[in-house]
């Protein structure tokens, strides 16, 4: 079996892997059955509000701040797909700074896989559905049990900020999982990069190793091919240092641009630490692929005498083109948080989507434990209980401050500036 | 343990909403071999789409007879509602009264890896799904059990060392490896089971915990406190089923975890400097009071006559002490034990219903999570078909 044939059987390639334009069909799919299931729902609020009498008794009476869910109120404006998109990237890049917040901080593997679920999760729901500042915390922690980094939940939900509930963590832990169709594994880009480096290294210490299909290079050929590569704008004092350089760099990118945009959904891991280091440090990242997959044009060796093309050449032609639709990917990411423009637009999003959260999905606990509505005995038997929970819910639901755009802020400012 | 919706629903419920049962279980077949591409089928029932994922899953099964109960899961006999002669079997996660963090580690490792690794000899994870109280339920098939000779340890030991390798190959270390573990399905193949201590392989420096795999099947690096090991530790337990096999008893039964490192002395040898550089220096490793020498190969063939000069080679470098000189998984597929006389007996030859010699005896050890104890592989009623 080679490497792609076993990348083939993960759950990665199985369920999370994306056409550009299957996935956009996908989030606009979710977002359509979110928006009518909204709109649905806060008129069914309306009208159990209109409906509201003493009949009611032993739950808490409708608040006085009825005013922005009129039962009249048909036109509900939902979030489009690119700002369900939007809200969750920032999220995204709040789950790396949450991170920050342990000590020591949590590695960047945990953060990335909790990253990767928040995306995944969102695939099939929304956030009208389900907030994300109420699913991220909970995505960390799921991260932690299943990338063997150990810690209580006490523990982790003493480090999120604005102190939630060890019940408030952990609420959403199921339909987490359930959104993530339990697979738990994310193939990161990291160790790809670490053994791409480490091969480079070899190959400037002359201890480099032949390609399988170039078995005739020598570690001192290799050494003096890499020796001559077109400089980096930024001199380096030795070629190692130049490969330090470039890891680092690449490394910074995978833990950001590459988390917060689509390229884990359209590519694979190794192509996507291929187009980080290609935007990292080009000749070096061109040379890497050499030695793998011959030059763009090679010279003559002595097994294609008659044939001066490179036998890989449009395979190597074909992988540059990917790699580099990758990396322009990750080029074009700019931190929202940084970026006064986006966060403005953000802050646009974040109101609408005050007005257009579904009013049913705001208790998860509760949420879980209604019964499910499609035919079964034990549901039919409990669906009295069910309304009854149902209607208190949506009583709740009106009394829920109404001046708060994004719930408390889970990370502090201060990291953003 | 809650009593799932299985038990309750009777047949007639599912016949009174065909149209919605099909709808739905077309939309999670065409999704379950791909990406949730095709999402808009379904999106106009009351249920979130994901549940609605979910509910079709659960659908899939019929829930029959108990077969058994651990600490941490109970295991049901199932079958598909629309081919009732193909067998599964239920595992129904407990949850943990205790454990207040949700999910339990085991559950989540079992998961996790096994639906990343499929190959005839490690149990297949067909479905996971929840019931309403959030109960995580794996799918398990059919048994049989076993009278044998030395080619069908061959057979079975052939088909643990495929399956061992395969995880290593895919940098899992299984780390529970004991013939509980190893289910045999009614086609005689041996399913490696049991993924609730599995974890990915470490990166270099990286600590992990020493606490794992059951007593009898732990290699002296363990019991030493190891936190740095490799795919040694499961190569090791595959050697102690290997002699267990052979034996048809456990071969090194110890009360304790120092007794255990006792019986490994006193039958193997006392590990020293000299044959396992660098041992003292593990976190519990105890000066031995008495030394024994190393056990040659005169030792194993007159443990082991059955196997043979060329099996107890193999045994040999299984149970090694020291773990860097210990065999691989793929140095022992290479061994030439597999292709010397007898041939591995062929799987539909294997017993197929053995008489069970139950032993009755609850290992109720610290780690030891599985069924009432059974010794040998054809002890369980069942196959995880998860």
């Amino acid at each position: 079996m080679i490497e792609d044939d076993v990348y083939r059987t993960s759950s990665q390639y199985r369920l999370w892997s994306y056409t550009n334009a299957s996935l956009q069909s996908l989030r606009a799919t979710t977002n359509d059955v979110a928006s009518q299931r909204v709109r649905a729902a806060i008129q069914r609020v309306g009208e159990a509000h209109l409906s509201a009498t003493p009949s009611t008794s032993g739950t808490p009476q409708p608040g006085s701040d009825g005013e922005t869910r009129k039962p009249d109120d048909k036109k509900i404006e939902c979030l489009t797909p690119e700002e369900e998109l939007v809200l969750v990237t920032y999220y995204c890049e709040k789950t790396l700074e949450l991170g920050d917040e342990y000590k020591p901080p949590l590695p960047t593997m945990v953060r990335a896989t909790a990253i990767q679920y928040l995306r995944r999760f969102y695939l099939t729901n929304s956030p009208m559905t389900y907030h994300p500042k109420d699913i991220m915390a909970c995505a960390l922690f799921l991260a932690t049990k299943t990338d063997n980094y150990y810690m209580s939940l006490r523990q982790f939900a003493a480090g999120v900020p604005g102190g939630p509930s060890e019940e408030k963590v952990i609420a959403p832990e199921f339909l987490i999982m359930q959104g993530l169709r339990f697979t738990f594994d994310v193939r990161h880009p990291f160790r790809g990069l670490e053994g791409g480096v480490m091969e480079l290294s070899a190959i400037a210490q002359g201890e480099g190793q032949a390609a399988p299909h170039m078995p005739s290079e020598t570690p001192q050929e290799l050494q003096r091919a890499l020796l001559a590569i077109a400089p980096h704008p930024t001199p380096s004092s030795s070629i190692a240092d130049r490969i330090g350089r470039a890891h680092g760099a690449t490394r910074e990118l995978l833990k950001s641009a590459a988390q917060m945009t689509d390229v884990y959904f359209l590519y694979t891991p190794s192509q996507i630490w291929m187009a980080a280091f290609l935007l990292a440090d080009r000749p070096l990242a061109e040379f890497y692929l050499d030695t793998k997959l011959g030059g763009p044009l090679t010279q003559t060796t002595e097994s294609n005498q008659n044939n001066l093309q490179n036998p890989l050449y449009e395979l190597r032609t074909k992988l540059l083109q990917v790699i580099s639709d990758c990396a322009a990917l990750l080029h074009a990411y700019t931190s929202l948080s940084s970026d006064p423009d986006q966060m403005k637009s953000l802050k646009r999003i974040a109101k609408k989507l005050y007005h257009c959260q579904n009013p049913e999905k705001v208790n998860l606990k509760r949420d879980l434990a209604q019964p499910p509505a499609s035919a079964t005995d034990s549901a039919a038997a409990s669906e009295t209980e069910s309304e009854r929970l149902a209607k208190k819910r949506k009583l709740e639901e009106q009394k829920r401050s109404t001046n708060d755009m994004f719930g408390p802020e889970l990370v502090a400012d201060r990291t953003k500036h | 343990m809650a009593v799932s919706p299985f038990a309750s629903r009777s047949p007639s419920v599912t016949v009174s909403s065909p149209n919605a049962a099909l709808r739905l279980r077309a939309a999670a077949a065409q999704n379950a071999s791909g990406p949730l591409a095709t999402a808009k089928s379904v999106h106009h029932t009351d249920r979130e789409l994901t549940e609605q994922l979910n509910d079709d899953v659960r659908r899939k099964y019929v829930k029959d007879k108990r077969l058994g109960e651990g600490t941490y899961a109970i295991v049901y006999l199932g079958y598909l509602r629309d081919k009732p002669s193909s067998y599964v079997a239920i595992k129904k996660i407990k949850v943990n009264a205790e454990y207040k963090d949700g999910l339990t580690m085991d559950a989540i490792r079992e998961v996790k890896y096994l639906q990343e690794l499929s190959h005839p000899n490690v149990i297949a994870l067909h479905d996971v799904f929840s019931s309403k109280d959030q109960n995580l339920n794996l799918m398990l098939i059919k048994e049989a059990d076993i009278h044998y000779g030395v080619a069908e340890v061959k057979a079975w030991m052939g088909m643990l060392a495929r399956g061992v390798w395969f995880c290593h190959e895919n940098f899992v270390l299984h780390r529970d490896i004991k013939p509980n573990n190893l289910l045999i399905a009614s086609d005689g193949e041996v399913k490696l089971a049991d993924f609730g201590l599995a974890r990915s392989f470490a990166d270099p420096y990286l600590n992990m915990t020493h606490q794992v795999i059951t007593r009898w099947y732990r290699p002296p690096e363990l019991l030493y406190g190891a936190r740095q090991y490799s795919g040694a530790v499961d190569v090791w337990s595959m050697g102690m089923v290997f002699a267990e096999l052979l034996l048809r008893i456990p071969f090194l039964a110890g009360n304790t975890d120092v007794d255990q490192v006792t019986k490994i002395c006193e039958a193997l040898g006392t590990p020293t400097e000299e044959n396992w550089p660098g041992v003292s220096e593990l976190p519990n490793y105890l000066p031995p009071d008495t030394h024994h020498p190393l056990q040659g190969r005169d030792f194993f063939l007159r443990m082991f006559p059955t196997a043979g000069p060329v099996g107890c080679d193999l045994l040999m470098s299984m149970c090694t002490l020291d773990p860097r000189k210990r065999t691989t998984a793929v140095q022992a597929l290479r061994h030439s034990w597999w292709t010397v006389e007898p041939r591995p007996t062929r799987n539909e030859d294997l017993p197929q219903k053995p008489g069970t010699k139950k032993m009755g005896e609850d290992l109720g050890r610290r780690g030891e999570r599985s069924m009432t104890g059974c010794l040998k592989m054809q002890r369980d009623n069942w196959t995880l078909v998860l």
